[in-house]
């Protein structure tokens, strides 16, 4: 039994019964220890974790184990490091203990003990150790009463003590683990192995109704699908948050980049702007993050002398708009062979066309047509009125071309939302205003079509 | 007593590319993009269409070659590898004319944003991945949004061109140079309202055909008989006997 603060205040201690801590504290809020729960939350902080190192060993049941030795230089030094691990563990909901030793036995014990202090040589883990109780380490209860009984109460003294008579009396164990703790011998760990595929789960702490304060879990699960990108060199073209709902069908909300990203900053910023236009069909209770496509990663090389902070690029921000204003909202052109203006535009996505191939651009080029075309077209001719025998737009317009007949678009005809077959003469004129315009006329009269802006 | 360095200091300072005097146009911190007018570029500062910078062109008619102008310099920017954004184009930008120009279509995209446009624009502005973003707030847009917008634009290499009414020329804005656009019977006529430096005394009269580039023949309107051939459709149809 582990109490909070209050409990603690009431007088209630580990060991004791729940009848006897309800009785001390009745409305006393009592939550079964789930191991499942306790095992998948270290996984997950172990994923994150790989932000910082490949190498990440899980010490079951609560304790992890960075190995750094290997990534001071690139985080510039140890306090950097320990400053990002225990700042993220605070934005993920926990508050570790921690220690940085040379041995890892060494830093478990002292981080169970809550010293949060960082030992870069030999000899002062060694002063730092001597200090610290025997049932530190978590040696059979027996074995830490003898040594209790013995005067031995800490390491210090235990180390100080011949091995031989110790070994007969309380067993291998404790002294091996001494000898591991003061790196007398090598103590290899079992590296975690960062899982083949990605999916977590969390549960929300209440129900959620609102799309928006999903983002805190969204960027919890976030934190460690980037920890876990980075550990397997990875990045992230798609992936899919679930919500589960009490009652109701778990639904689904796609993220799709515009190009593969490891960032989970970026992550964030576009799942902000889904959710603000998620609508929620229930109140969620939980949240599964799970990659779907992924690519490989390349290197990338960092500036040698710090650079004027940059934006994040085309594709980024192509995404995060489209997110917000709807994928048919942002769009390339694409231009199309066909004699019919209308038709000569198509749009088409335009995150995908920048992974096309390159070189259409010019083999279109040289089917344009060689008459003038303008930069504007009106989203539908408009009728234009004809007076004294001339078409009217601000006052009556001057033809400045000779007709240029465009017939066309028989294979379409009657078919819907097609341009349909086409006849029509076209024009550049301007009006007494000065204004270019592109018109047409039919059987039908005179048409606005466009303009030469 | 040691020799004043203030004079040296002075000078100095008046090189830097964001001190400009009164009497001069200022220099910029960005390579502004050649206009492609040489008479244009020797009245706007740095000598072409500044980048970082928001600059407001205010048009009320269309279609008189406003964007003719900029064309030279998006079509630099273009082939340079640049990205183009056109923000609530007023109406469907017409592919293969953009290409005739010299803008690669695989790099313009257009955004339609609704009520999102200043938000779009800014975003767009402050990515850092585009070379120009055109755009047609409309007439929502307030003070408070454009000075979002330069700040936005500040310091990235982008050219930035917002498009509105020459209704908005007596209003004030944030943006550092202000250009006033309008046709006259041969020439465009550029009136710089605003920019770094001493005022413009008169406005720029960029001839059409030699300058901006129009279609159709000059002067001589194209007479009434050819008209009469389309009106007959049936006429058309018919095959030669």
């Amino acid at each position: 039994m582990l109490g909070d603060a209050e409990a603690v205040a009431a007088g209630i201690r580990p060991g004791q019964k729940l009848a006897t801590a309800l009785g001390l504290l009745p409305g006393l809020s009592v939550f079964e220890r789930a191991a499942a729960r306790e095992r998948q939350t270290l996984e997950n902080l172990a994923c994150w974790a790989g932000r910082f190192t490949p190498t990440v060993s899980l010490a079951q049941p609560n304790e992890l184990l960075l190995e750094i030795g290997a990534c001071i230089r690139l985080f510039g030094g140890i306090e950097p490091i320990v400053d990002a691990v225990t700042s993220g563990c605070a934005e993920q909901g926990h508050t570790p203990g921690w220690a940085v030793a040379p041995t890892p036995l060494g830093a478990r014990w002292l981080a169970r003990s809550g010293s949060g202090t960082i030992h870069r040589e030999a000899a002062s883990l060694h002063a730092a150790l001597a200090e610290l109780p025997c049932h530190i380490a978590d040696w059979p209860a027996d074995a830490v009463a003898r040594l209790e009984s013995f005067g031995l109460r800490r390491l210090g003294a235990l180390r100080a003590t011949p091995g031989s008579g110790l070994r007969r009396r309380i067993g291998n164990r404790p002294l091996d683990d001494m000898a591991r703790a003061w790196g007398d011998v090598p103590d290899p760990q079992t590296a975690f192995a960062f899982p083949e595929s990605f999916a977590i789960d969390i549960e929300l702490p209440s129900r959620v109704e609102h799309a928006e304060a999903l983002v805190f879990s969204g960027q919890r699960l976030f934190s460690a699908l980037a920890g876990w990108l980075s550990a397997r060199q990875l990045l992230l073209r798609r992936c899919t948050l679930r919500f589960r709902h009490d009652d109701a069908e778990p639904s689904d909300l796609a993220l799709r980049f515009a190009e593969p990203a490891a960032d989970e900053a970026r992550f964030v910023r576009l799942l902000r702007e889904h959710l603000g236009r998620w609508q929620l069909p229930a109140p969620v209770e939980a949240v599964r993050l799970q990659a779907d496509e992924l690519a490989e990663r390349s290197g990338e090389s960092v500036p040698l002398f710090a650079e004027a902070a940059h934006g994040e690029g085309h594709l980024a921000c192509l995404e995060r708009l489209r997110a917000r204003l709807g994928e048919r909202a942002v769009q390339a052109l694409d231009a199309v062979f066909d004699y019919r203006p209308e038709c000569a535009s198509r749009e088409r996505d335009a995150t995908v066309a920048s992974r096309s191939p390159a070189g259409q651009a010019t083999q279109r080029q040289a089917r344009l047509p060689a008459s003038a075309r303008p930069l504007w077209l009106l989203p539908t001719p408009c009728a234009l009125p004809e007076r004294a025998g001339s078409p009217d737009w601000h006052g009556p317009l001057k033809l400045l071309s000779s007709p240029e007949r465009l017939e066309s678009g028989w294979w379409d005809s009657g078919e819907q939302g097609a341009a349909g077959d086409v006849r029509r003469d076209y024009f550049v004129a301007r009006n007494p205003q000065g204004q270019w315009a592109w018109v047409f006329r039919n059987a039908e009269g005179w048409f606005l079509h466009g303009l030469f802006a | 007593m040691n020799a004043l360095p203030l004079p040296v200091a002075l000078a100095d300072v008046l090189a830097r590319g964001d001190v400009w005097r009164g009497d001069t146009l200022a220099s910029l911190a960005e390579a502004a993009i050649p206009s492609g007018h040489p008479e244009l570029d020797a009245e706007l500062p740095g000598g072409g269409w500044p980048r970082g910078v928001l600059t407001e062109l205010l048009v009320d008619c269309n279609g008189v070659g406003e964007m003719s102008l900029l064309l030279p310099a998006l079509s630099r920017l273009s082939q340079a590898g640049g990205w183009l954004a056109l923000v609530a184009p007023p109406w469907l930008p017409h592919a293969p004319a953009w290409a005739a120009a010299g803008i690669a279509l695989e790099r313009l995209v257009i955004v339609r944003a609704g009520k999102d446009t200043a938000w779009s624009i800014e975003q767009l502005l402050a990515c850092d991945g585009f070379a120009g973003v055109l755009a047609w707030p409309g007439e929502g847009i307030d003070a408070k949004a454009l000075r979002r917008l330069q700040v936005a634009a500040e310091g990235r290499s982008v050219l930035a061109c917002l498009w509105r009414s020459t209704a908005a020329a007596g209003t004030p804005s944030p943006a550092p140079l202000r250009v006033a656009l309008a046709s006259g019977s041969d020439a465009l006529t550029v009136r710089i309202l605003k920019r770094r430096g001493r005022p413009a005394s008169r406005p720029l009269d960029l001839p059409y055909s030699s300058s901006i580039p129009r279609p159709g023949r000059r002067s001589r309107a194209v007479a009434g008989p050819v008209l009469s051939l389309v009106a007959d459709r049936g006429l058309a149809a018919a095959p030669a006997a």
